[in-house]
């Protein structure tokens, strides 16, 4: 075989890069963290990154302990919390969904895949006795569905220590609950999922309050909420920020 | 730094046993998740097959089944072909038997935890991030030994230049390792839950940032290494074009981890990270197909034996279909086409077509023609690979186009609107009922590749024992050093 | 970079890449011609999109928005004011509607559920062919009523409510025309 050296073979990368693994390795490590650099860190500055917006508050502790059942079920698997900016999506969701009303969301929960439909805008769409129908039979409310049904919800208990100590992991990594809402946790429990209760007994549903059932009612209830309000009240940008081209409308008219 | 280069290499001074072990691994692990996946397939197709049972729904197994055929059955092809490729390109034995093998057993231990914790609904939910923060902990410790072992082996090495296999070999060490780790932080609140540091949008691209370059530094850049690699040998070609593989590898690795933002077009991410998205995506198109053209061109010459391996068969298909979910992906980033496909089955099948394509096809291949090798006797059943062959072509056809149509319909149907501008299809339900008959012909197409691979593990099986029963001679026995 | 010489020349690295052998062929014009278009494209569409068209999602759904008004307005606008009509069609037509959409919460039988009965005397929210369009039209968010209007249209709510209405009177052994004038003392 011919060892001559012409062509690529003359060039910096045979001389240099490809006889040095670790010069290699670290201009590779440099190729590839540019990108990632470029687009993660602006996400932490106040311009280039999501709107913070304080019209959004933290969930409550229930609602923490709704949320963690929908991650532990996968419900994300099959269900975004995401409606785009498109007239469809407002027709068959409601309001698009706004980067700020996340704000509080550890872990976000988007979606990637829509098995069934959006539920970013669920919350008071339904009544609670129709989410307790829905999760014990899916098809008793919904004619056809392909949901699996999550008996096991209406029996399983939450434990208070365990929502607490969620509850303070997110208030260390950022969520602003206060001192007050740490220590009360049991009674902020207590409070909200007893009305859940008394709702759901008016419309003929016996349930306990430490149910798993009555927690992820709680979240689901809430998903979208303060949105939809900060956008009723316009504290955030309204279904149309940009103007109309009106020119074109007159033309037609 | 003396590199002696010796021409003439004692194949024993390898260690082969580490990649026996990560071989049979794969096979055992690819039944596994393959399994999975039909079993979930069938659920959508037929709701009672969640079976009422809270560790068998479908929003538990789901993520079991990507689990495991990314980091099981793909991680540990990787490995296994890593270990066998980079010894012989690099002419030294593994810098440490000792963490080849903690890397070997760790590996599985994380992915027999996988298989306990995920069906017990313990999550935290980030796609392909799935495993609780105990297991975070030990896959970086793992990765962490893989690494020293194998910067150790290039430190080592007895050759002066590094072939382009093991350019994508290190891209794939690095990556994985800075991904796995920014993704992962996190703040526990019990031993089997926590919530991560990043809220809201910013978790979302930092996931996504995660999620699309584990598709593109866990299935692509150390695939395209062994590419690089089992082809060439398996064709006894040369390598089309070297310049070629030296400016497709610096652009895919630079522009592959922009790409992430393309799964959150149209939601609250800044716009112009959206873009970025968009835009890296497209220009990612052309050095994706430098390694497909790199594979195909290699084959000048060597096509009429495609027609009787069943080795080059499998690497042929994999590149092809390589190149057209390369193709296809950047088309979905683009803004209109992804508004259309995003959230639907199109999806899906995009996926299958790399997964089932590109990355099991280039496994297959890879298997067939390591097994000769690693147990020096031929292949049992000849006429068995070429059926597995066909029944797994045929199954990726069934899959992808089924949930192309499937996803296409859902687009449209979701955004169709009838004469007075009101939603056509406004029960999410009636578009739900039309899905059956697509569920069906891919439950047909993924059972049809389960069988190829179940095919394929009785094929290897009965190879490797016959090899065993023949090599009780102490003359043949695997040299120990 | 298309020098003749180079075609299908052999390198001669095979000895450091186990036996494997590297041509040195030029890139294929075509497909370094690719990677140019798609570099040009990515660098003028962001420009084009950011900085000279000042796209965004927000402005690309209100442009969808206005031409939807143009489009559809009118035919909405007639359509509100179309006349409630309580026929034997609008009636048979509204019972299938009334199966996809409104089972769910208010039974098969009629007799509620989630939502209340629609066979008894008592119409929380009032009981004129009136009150009923508007409540299917409007919902009741705070009793989780669902708005149909949007998703149904005021066509098929018309016919929904001739339905329940026919129900409620033929179970209350009443005309159901009684539905159609105002409550008495008002």
């Amino acid at each position: 075989m011919s060892d001559t050296k012409s062509g690529s073979d003359k060039g910096f990368h045979r001389r240099v890069l490809e006889s040095k693994a670790g010069l290699f390795t670290i201009v590779t490590t440099l190729a590839i963290s540019v990108g990632g650099i470029v687009e993660i860190v602006p996400m932490f500055t106040a311009t280039a990154g999501p709107e913070q917006p304080d019209w959004v508050t933290p969930y409550t502790p229930l609602e923490v302990a709704g949320r963690d059942i929908y991650v532990r079920e996968g419900c994300y698997v099959c269900h975004s919390q995401w409606v785009r900016p498109m007239r469809a999506e407002l027709i068959r969701y409601g309001e698009w969904s706004r980067a700020g009303e996340y704000r509080y969301d550890r872990p976000f929960l988007l979606g990637s895949r829509r098995i069934g439909p959006d539920l970013h805008r669920v919350g008071g769409k339904y009544p609670d006795a129709w989410h307790y129908e829905h999760m014990r039979d899916p098809r008793s409310t919904t004619p056809g569905s392909v949901m699996p049904p999550y008996p096991w919800l209406l029996e399983k208990t939450i434990d208070e220590d365990d929502v607490a100590a969620s509850v303070r992991a997110l208030k260390s990594v950022g969520t602003p609950y206060t001192d007050q809402q740490l220590a009360n946790v049991s009674e902020l429990l207590r409070v909200q999922s007893e009305a859940i209760v008394q709702r759901l007994a008016e419309t003929g549903v016996q349930t306990e309050p430490d149910r798993e059932i009555v927690a992820l009612i709680a979240y689901l209830q809430r998903l979208g909420v303060d949105g939809r309000r900060a956008i009723e009240q316009g504290l955030t940008s309204p279904s149309v920020a940009a103007p109309i081209d009106t020119t074109a409308r007159e033309e037609n008219q | 730094m003396e590199y002696t280069n010796p021409t003439k290499v004692d194949e024993s001074i390898y260690d082969d046993d580490i990649v026996r072990m990560f071989f049979g691994a794969t096979v055992l692990w690819g039944v596994v998740g393959m399994l999975v996946g039909v079993v979930i397939a069938l659920q959508l197709a037929w709701w009672p097959a969640n079976l009422g049972l809270p560790w068998t729904t479908f929003g538990r197994l789901r993520p079991l089944h990507t689990n495991a055929v990314i980091f099981a059955f793909a991680g540990n092809i990787c490995f296994a072909g890593i270990y066998y490729s980079m010894q012989r390109l690099l002419k030294t034995r593994m810098w440490s038997d000792k963490l080849s093998r903690i890397h070997f057993w760790g590996w599985q231990a994380i992915i027999v935890a996988a298989a306990i914790t995920l069906p017990l609904g313990l999550t935290q939910s980030k796609e392909y991030a799935e495993l609780i923060w105990p297991i975070d902990v030990v896959i970086a410790v793992v990765w962490v030994v893989f690494a020293v072992n194998f910067f150790g082996t290039l430190a080592t090495r007895r050759v002066k230049h590094i072939y382009v296999a093991i350019w994508f070999y290190i891209s794939f060490v690095i990556t994985i390792a800075v991904l796995h780790i920014v993704n992962s932080l996190a703040i526990p609140a019990t031993l089997f839950r926590s919530y991560p540091l990043y809220s809201g949008m910013t978790d979302a691209l930092v996931q996504w940032w995660y999620g699309h370059n584990a598709v593109g530094f866990f299935l692509t850049t150390p695939f395209l290494g062994l590419m690089y690699y089992f082809l060439p040998r398996a064709a006894e070609r040369p390598v089309y074009s070297y310049r070629l593989s030296i400016v497709h590898f610096w652009a895919l690795v630079f522009l592959y981890i922009w790409t992430g933002p393309h799964h959150l077009l149209y939601s609250g991410l800044p716009d112009w990270a959206q873009t970025l998205g968009v835009v890296f995506s497209v220009m990612l198109l052309a050095p994706s197909w430098g390694g497909m053209l790199n594979g195909l061109l290699t084959l000048r010459g060597a096509w009429h034996r495609v027609r009787t391996d069943p080795v080059l068969k499998f690497f042929v298909v994999a590149v092809s279909f390589y190149g057209m979910s390369t193709f296809e992906g950047p088309m979905m980033a683009i803004r209109a086409v992804n508004g259309l496909a995003h959230f639907t089955n199109w999806v899906i099948g995009h996926v299958h077509s790399g997964a089932l394509g590109w990355v099991g096809m280039m496994t297959f291949g890879t298997l067939y023609w390591l097994v000769p090798k690693l147990w020096k006797r031929e292949l049992a059943y000849p006429n068995m690979a070429t059926t597995h062959f066909w029944l797994a072509t045929i199954g990726i056809v069934l899959y992808t186009v089924s949930m192309w149509a499937a996803g296409l319909m859902e687009g449209l149907m979701w955004r169709a609107v009838d004469d007075r501008g009101l939603l056509a299809n406004p029960a999410f339900m009636d578009i739900v009922d039309r899905l059956d008959p697509f569920y069906g012909l891919r439950l047909l197409g993924g059972l049809l590749y389960l069988i190829g691979a179940v095919l394929m593990a009785w094929n290897l099986i009965k190879t490797i024992a016959a090899s065993r029963a023949e090599v009780r001679t102490p003359s043949a026995a695997p040299a120990v050093p | 970079m298309r020098q003749k010489a180079d075609r299908d020349r052999i390198l001669g690295h095979e000895n450091e890449a186990d036996g494997i052998q590297e041509y040195d062929n030029p890139l294929p014009d075509w497909w370094l011609g690719l990677f140019w278009i798609t570099i040009i494209w990515g660098v003028a569409y962001l420009v084009h999109y950011h900085f000279i068209a000042h796209r965004s999602p927000e402005a690309a759904l209100a442009q969808e928005l206005a031409a939807a008004e143009l489009r559809w307005a009118a035919t909405q606008a007639s359509e509100t004011e179309a006349e409630f009509v309580l026929s034997a069609e609008a009636v048979a037509e509204g019972e299938s509607i009334f199966q996809t959409y409104c089972v769910a919460c208010h039974g098969a039988n009629m007799l509620g559920g989630i939502g209340p009965n629609l066979l008894d005397d008592e119409w929380i929210h009032g009981g004129t062919s009136e009150d009923i369009v508007r409540i299917i039209t409007d919902g009741v968010p705070e009793k989780g009523m669902v708005p149909w209007g949007p998703v149904l249209g005021s066509d098929q709510v018309n016919r929904v409510a001739a339905y329940v209405i026919s129900r409620n009177a033929e179970a209350l052994g009443r005309d159901p025309a009684e539905a159609l004038r105002p409550p008495e003392g008002s």
